[in-house]
C-alpha cells in the first residue's frame, strides 16, 4: 500500500462516517444478512443431519460392513469370510479400534416363515447381538412391551404390524422357518418376548428379530458367520471418508471386505441430503442477491449526494480513478463493519438455536419422510464452511455495490457540477 | 403356470404313467392311422386327459446339487389326479417325518421337529421347495396344458436317429402361466419325453429338464430319472429318481388331510 494509497483509505473512511445514520443502517442490514444466511444454511444443515441420523439410526447404520458379493444379492452364503466365516470378535476389535467408530454391530439375515397358529408369514430373520446392537441402532428401543430376545433362550421380537397379522401378544408360541445354508429346512419353536414398533410399515411388517447365535443355528451356520456390521461413527457428515479409511485399514489381513457409507448403501437418502444441501446456495444467493442491490442503492444515493465534493477534488488535481477507489474502499470498509457485527450477533445466536432448538413436536407430530422417522425439532447444525462462505459473500457484496457508485463517481464532471449545471 | 412338466411330483409321477400308457390305449389306432395324423393338440390332449382320475404311490429319491451344498432326500409319495397330493421325506433321519400336502391351491408343510403344521403363504409359492430347483408354486398349479397352451409340431423327423416330435407350446394371451415358451421333445416309438425347455417371456432358456432311464415300473414304461437343471446355474441341479412306482392304487381324497399329514409314519 503506498502512501497515496492510504490517503485514500483515510478518506473513505471518513466519508463514511460523514453520515453516520446511514452508515450504521446500511452495515446492519449486511449483517442481519449474514445472521439470516447462516441461520437459514444452519436450519437446512440441522433438518439434513435430523434425516441422516433418524435415516441411519433405526437400522441401517452410518456405515456397513460386508463380504465384497454379499450386495446386492444378499446370497446368504456370502458371509464375510465365505463359507468357512470369520473371527468375529476378532473382526469387530479391529473396527471398533478405528478413532472415528463409535460403535459396531454384528449381524445375520435369514429369509424365512414367521408362523404363530393358524397364520403365517413370510419374514426377514435378523439376527442381533443383544448386547452391541443398541449401541448402534434404535430398533430395539422401539419396543411396544416386552424386552429384547437373549441368547440361547428360543426368544425373539417381532414387528408390531406382524404381531397384528399373526395375532401374536407376548409370551406367545412362534414358529420359525427358513431354508438353512446346508439345504435343508431349518424351523424350531420361539417365544415372542418383545414386540417394535418403529413407524416404518416395512419394518414393522416383516422383520423378526432373534439373537445371532439361536439364528446361526436355525440356519445351520457356524459361528463365525455373519453377513453384516453395523457402524455408528463419529461425524455422520464425513462417513464418505471414514468408510474409505476404514476399508483401507481393515485391508491386508483378515478376509476381504466392502465398506459402504450410508449414501451408498441409502441413495435416496443421500439425494435428499444433496438436495438440501443445493438449496444452502439458493438461500445464500438470494440473502445476498437482495443485499446487493440494498446496498448499492444507498451508496448511489450518497456517491450523488457528494457530487459537489467529488468534484472538488477533481478541480483540486486528483484523478478520476482516485475518486472511484474511494467509494470502492467505503465499500469494502463497509463490508468488513457489517462482518464484524454480523459474527458478533450471529455466534451466540447459534449457540443458543444448536443448544436449545424449538421442538415442534407438539404442533405436527413426528412422521415418515424418505423412508425416516423424522421428528420436527428445528435444530441449527454448526458447520465452517457457511460462516466463511456467508462471510465472503457479504463481503462481495458490499464491493460489488461500490462498483457502480464509484464508476458514477469518476465520471462527475467538475466544472458542470461546481456550476450546479 | 404350465401344465404338468413343472409338477415334479407326484404330476411327473403320472405324467409319465400316461405316456407309457399311451401306446396300449392307442395300439388299435396306430396300427391302422399312423401317430404322425394326430394332431399335436391331440397328442398332448390324450396324455393330459389320461392324467385325470388317476392314482399313483411311490417312492423317489430327490438329489439337489447346488452351488454350496448338495443333499439327497428319500421321500414316499402319494396322489390322486392333479388336486392331491402327499409327499413324506424318509431319510435321512434329520428331516425324516418333514411332509408337504397339496390339496387344490393349498400347500400345507408339517415339521416334525417342532410338532406343526404350516400353511405356506402365498409370498412365499415362488420359494424353493425343499431346497430343490422346484417351486412350491410347481407343486400347486395345475391347468390343461391345452387350455392354457398353442400347441403345434416344431419338428417331425429323426434326432440322432430316433424318429421325435418336437413340439412348441406358446401360451395363449390370458393364460395364466409364468413361461413365456416351452420346447418338448418326445420319442415317436413310445412315446417318452425326452426334454423339455422352459423359456421365460423374453425368450431367455430358464431351465431344462431332460428324462433318462425309461423302465418299467407298476406295470408301464416311464422314465425313472427326472433332472431339472437352471440356465443360469448350469452346476446346479435337482434329479428325481423313481425307485418304486404303482399305480391305481384306490386312494380317496380324505386320504389328503391334514392328519395325514401331520401322521410320523404310516
Amino acid at each position: 500500500m503506498t502512501d497515496r494509497d492510504a490517503v485514500w483509505w483515510r478518506v473513505a473512511w471518513r466519508n463514511l462516517w460523514r453520515n453516520r445514520g446511514r452508515t450504521l443502517v446500511t452495515a446492519s442490514a449486511l449483517a442481519l444478512g449474514y445472521l439470516s444466511a447462516v441461520v437459514m444454511v444452519g436450519l437446512t444443515d440441522g433438518m439434513s443431519a435430523e434425516l441422516v441420523e433418524n435415516g441411519t439410526r433405526l437400522l441401517s447404520g452410518q456405515i456397513q460392513i460386508h463380504a465384497p458379493d454379499y450386495l446386492p444379492e444378499r446370497s446368504m452364503h456370502a458371509t464375510i469370510g465365505g463359507d468357512a466365516g470369520t473371527d468375529v470378535a476378532a473382526l469387530l476389535a479391529r473396527i471398533d479400534a478405528d478413532p472415528d467408530v463409535m460403535a459396531s454391530a454384528p449381524r445375520l439375515y435369514g429369509g424365512g416363515l414367521v408362523s404363530a397358529g393358524e397364520r403365517t408369514e413370510a419374514g426377514l430373520l435378523l439376527g442381533i447381538d443383544p448386547e452391541r446392537e443398541p449401541r448402534v441402532t434404535t430398533l430395539l428401543s422401539t419396543m411396544d412391551g416386552g424386552r429384547t430376545p437373549r441368547a440361547g433362550a428360543h426368544e425373539v421380537a417381532v414387528g408390531s404390524e406382524m404381531a397384528r397379522q399373526l395375532q401374536l401378544g407376548l409370551g406367545d408360541e412362534v414358529i420359525l422357518v427358513a431354508p438353512a445354508a446346508d439345504g435343508s429346512l431349518g424351523n424350531d419353536l420361539y417365544t415372542l418376548t418383545g414386540i417394535f414398533h418403529t413407524g416404518t410399515p416395512a419394518i414393522d411388517a416383516s422383520y423378526a428379530v432373534i439373537p445371532l447365535p439361536d439364528l446361526q443355528l436355525l440356519l445351520a451356520m457356524a459361528p463365525g458367520r455373519i453377513h453384516e456390521v453395523a457402524l455408528d461413527v463419529t461425524r455422520p457428515w464425513d462417513t464418505d471418508a471414514i468408510a474409505t479409511d476404514l476399508a483401507r485399514r481393515l485391508q491386508g489381513s483378515g478376509p476381504p471386505l466392502a465398506v459402504r457409507s450410508w449414501r451408498q448403501l441409502r441413495p435416496e437418502l443421500a439425494q435428499s441430503v444433496d438436495l438440501m444441501d443445493s438449496m444452502n446456495f439458493l438461500i445464500v444467493i438470494i440473502i445476498f442477491g437482495m443485499a446487493v442491490f440494498g446496498v448499492a442503492n444507498t451508496m448511489i444515493i450518497g456517491t450523488f449526494e457528494r457530487k459537489k465534493e467529488f468534484a472538488v477534488v477533481r478541480a483540486l488535481g486528483s484523478t478520476a480513478t482516485g475518486v472511484g477507489r474511494t467509494v470502492v474502499y467505503e465499500g469494502i470498509m463497509l463490508g468488513a463493519l457489517a462482518l464484524a457485527a454480523g459474527a458478533l450477533i450471529t455466534a451466540p445466536v447459534m449457540w443458543w438455536w444448536h443448544t436449545a432448538p424449538p421442538d415442534l413436536s407438539w404442533f405436527v407430530g413426528s412422521f415418515s419422510w424418505s423412508g425416516a422417522q423424522w421428528r420436527p425439532i428445528l435444530r441449527v447444525e454448526y458447520s465452517t464452511e457457511t460462516p466463511l462462505i456467508s462471510a465472503a459473500a457479504l463481503f462481495l457484496t458490499s464491493v460489488f455495490a461500490a462498483i457502480y457508485p464509484a464508476w458514477k463517481a469518476t465520471r462527475v464532471p467538475p466544472a458542470d457540477a461546481l456550476a450546479d449545471r | 403356470m404350465t401344465d404338468f412338466p413343472l409338477y415334479p411330483i407326484p404330476r411327473a409321477a403320472l405324467r409319465r404313467l400316461a405316456r407309457a400308457a399311451l401306446p396300449a390305449v392307442l395300439a388299435g389306432l396306430t396300427f391302422a392311422a399312423p401317430l404322425q395324423a394326430q394332431t399335436a393338440r391331440e397328442i398332448i390332449d390324450r396324455v393330459d386327459r389320461l392324467l385325470r382320475g388317476a392314482s399313483s404311490h411311490g417312492k423317489v429319491e430327490m438329489r439337489i446339487k447346488t452351488e454350496h451344498w448338495s443333499r439327497s432326500l428319500e421321500m414316499e409319495v402319494w396322489s390322486l389326479g392333479t388336486e392331491y397330493s402327499l409327499v413324506r421325506v424318509t431319510a435321512p433321519p434329520r428331516e425324516a417325518g418333514t411332509a408337504t400336502l397339496k390339496a387344490g391351491q393349498e400347500v400345507w408343510n408339517y415339521l416334525p421337529r417342532v410338532d406343526r403344521t404350516i400353511k405356506v403363504p402365498p409370498s412365499l409359492m415362488m420359494g424353493s421347495w425343499m431346497g430343490s430347483h422346484f417351486t412350491n408354486d410347481d407343486l400347486v398349479k395345475e391347468s390343461r396344458i391345452v387350455d392354457d397352451y398353442d400347441i403345434e409340431i416344431a419338428f417331425d423327423g429323426e434326432r440322432d436317429g430316433v424318429p421325435v416330435w418336437e413340439f412348441t407350446l406358446t401360451p395363449k394371451p390370458e393364460a395364466p402361466v409364468v413361461w413365456g415358451r416351452i420346447e418338448e421333445q418326445v420319442r415317436k416309438a413310445d412315446l417318452m419325453p425326452t426334454w423339455v425347455h422352459y423359456y421365460d417371456e423374453d425368450g431367455t432358456l430358464v431351465r431344462t429338464m431332460t428324462f433318462s432311464d425309461y423302465k418299467r415300473m407298476g406295470g408301464r414304461l416311464v422314465p425313472a430319472e427326472m433332472r431339472v437343471v437352471p440356465t443360469d446355474k448350469p452346476d446346479e441341479s435337482t434329479a428325481l429318481i423313481y425307485h418304486e412306482l404303482e399305480f391305481d392304487v384306490g386312494l380317496t381324497p380324505d386320504f389328503f388331510s391334514l392328519r395325514n399329514l401331520r401322521a410320523r409314519s404310516r
